[in-house]
């Protein structure tokens, strides 16, 4: 609706005398580009076809690399034999835990941090320290602690999405402009209303990012722990797969992973940001015409 | 009554890196009355906005007191509401949700303080605007709503820190007329500090002329037009020009000795 009626003005603003309207190709791919669908899938279209060559002119052997013709083939077996439902499910789910203990602990560290001075001397060093090892690296040690469970699963995923976000939050705690304060205590705002009325919503660029760094790594994080940890799960499955020589099934779980990422991104992720940041005027939509 | 009461505002600085102590207030002065408005005018850097920080209660003074309607400031507070130079306006909030801030603060029902916020709205002519966010406004429009947010709370004093200097010159001109009618149909207390001489003398009842850092009252000059103003009207009022002539004979003079202070 908005972008529409930017279009219009900008067309009876701009004051262009009248001329022969635009050729048919270029019209058509005007309407195009304002579909969303197109502009969802439109750049998968060479990426897919590409592909497609590659494996049609045999340029690896066969058993190496297959076409996406023979993934989508897989897609609908495993499918049918409930095998990807239930291995999605339990990605999913371990995901779902350790994203959401992440993200509170995170968020509520990371404003702990970012608003008392003392909590952050004290933390800052151990942050730092932490931040160094890898997700990987605690899988020896979680897996002799907890086992080949979720909870192992989910005590890497909390670990990588933590740090990002309480870092995240600290810098957006930072930029908060200082006048704001100022103008919210000058209006009769006590500590806890400026908190809530002025620090969340000013730090919610630097969080929005935070989030969506956090979970990226988690997200990673899981297909890692799957394949070590591995029990279930579409990390397991991919490294099961090579194990047995079946390349359809990596290529298949390469493909769930990304096409997975983008929908937690565009039915979450950018709603969210749109109605927020984006509308007031915060950061720049990756949509915006202008 | 004495809406403001100034005595022997003094603030010392230490520079963080070289420990020395910097004078920004010498020795300052002066009272604002009910419904006054009072610009307040220096060379820049005289420490004139840390004058309206000490009021505005953002900072402590290093001694001296400043008082507003007989209470002592000890820190920021709704009796003293600020317009920013850069407005200072809460992005995530709507105009109107921006303009109902300080109502909501002191616990205001809903009902009662949207229809107080939309008169305010209306008084500085944003009506219509309710529902958009200050980004979608321009610079004079953000600037209007940050007097309405202010004048909302009915505040015992309106600070207003150089709040036309980043806007365009023609724009300036019309905000100071609407400020001047608002201030003639609702008569707040205005307290403005300014370095542009005639927009001082075109908007107040008196000035009180700063001396460089460390700042002192140099004058307090009482300008004698006839209200309501407008700039048609003011620019060939002879009062106008022997006050702004008046005015920039105090700055030239003061601005003179400081440069004999300097070769010194």
């Amino acid at each position: 609706m908005a972008v529409d009626s930017a279009e219009h003005t900008r067309k009876a603003g701009s004051g262009r005398p009248a001329r022969a309207p635009a050729p048919l190709h270029r019209r058509a791919w005007l309407r195009l580009s304002r579909n969303s669908a197109f502009r969802t899938l439109g750049p998968f279209v060479p990426v897919v076809g590409l592909w497609w060559l590659i494996a049609a002119l045999e340029v690896f052997p066969p058993a190496f690399f297959i076409g996406p013709d023979r993934v989508v083939v897989e897609f609908a077996e495993l499918l049918r034999k409930g095998v990807l439902p239930g291995y999605l499910a339990d990605s999913l789910e371990r995901l779902a835990y350790g994203a959401g203990f992440g993200l509170a602990i995170g968020i509520v560290m990371g404003f702990l941090t970012a608003l008392s001075l003392r909590v952050r001397k004290a933390l800052w060093p151990i942050l730092l320290f932490f931040q160094a090892i890898a997700d990987i690296a605690w899988l020896p040690i979680v897996i002799v602690w907890f086992g080949f469970s979720l909870t192992a699963v989910t005590f890497v995923i909390v670990y990588t999405v933590v740090f990002p976000l309480m870092l995240a939050v600290v810098s957006g705690v930072e930029q908060v402009p200082r006048e704001l304060v100022l103008a919210a205590r000058s209006l009769g705002a006590g500590r806890l209303r400026v908190f809530w009325e002025v620090t969340v919503p000013g730090a919610l660029p630097s969080i929005a990012t935070g989030v969506r760094t956090g979970l990226g790594y988690g997200w990673r994080a899981l297909v890692a722990a799957e394949i070590i940890v591995g029990t279930s799960g579409i990390g397991f499955m991919m490294f099961d797969a090579r194990r047995v020589g079946d390349v359809s099934q990596v290529f298949l779980g390469m493909v769930v992973l990304g096409i997975l990422w983008y929908m937690l991104d565009a039915l979450i992720l950018a709603p969210f940001e749109k109605a927020t940041v984006e509308r007031w005027g915060l950061v720049r939509g990756m949509e915006d015409d202008e | 009554m004495t809406a403001l009461v100034i005595e022997h505002l003094e603030k010392t600085y230490t520079d963080a890196y070289t420990g020395d102590e910097v004078v920004a207030i010498g020795d300052v002065s002066f009272s604002v009355s009910e419904g006054e408005f009072v610009s307040v005018l220096g060379p820049s850097g005289c420490g004139k906005t840390t004058v309206l920080n000490t009021v505005a209660g953002f900072v402590r003074p290093t001694s001296g007191t400043v008082s507003v309607a007989g209470n002592q400031v000890s820190g920021p507070g709704p009796d003293r509401g600020v317009v920013f130079q850069n407005h200072a306006l809460f992005p995530w909030k709507t105009v109107l949700g921006n303009v109902v801030f300080g109502l909501r603060m002191k616990g205001m029902g809903r009902a009662e303080r949207e229809a107080r916020g939309r008169e305010y709205l209306s008084l500085v002519g944003l009506e219509g605007f309710e529902r958009r966010y200050p980004h979608e406004l321009s610079g004079g429009m953000r600037q209007r709503l940050g007097v309405a947010r202010v004048l909302a709370t009915e505040p015992a004093v309106m600070l207003m820190d150089e709040p036309f200097a980043s806007i365009d010159a023609q724009t300036r001109r019309r905000l100071q007329e609407d400020l001047t009618r608002i201030f003639e149909e609702r008569r707040p207390t205005v307290f403005f500090v300014t370095h542009d001489i005639d927009e001082a003398v075109f908007l107040s009842d008196r000035i009180v002329v700063l001396s460089g850092r460390p700042s002192s009252v140099r004058e307090i000059v009482e300008v004698d037009l006839p209200r309501p103003r407008t700039w048609a009207s003011a620019v060939d009022h002879p009062g106008f020009r022997a006050t702004v002539a008046h005015v920039n004979g105090l700055l030239a003079e003061g601005e003179a000795e400081g440069t004999a202070a300097d070769v010194e």
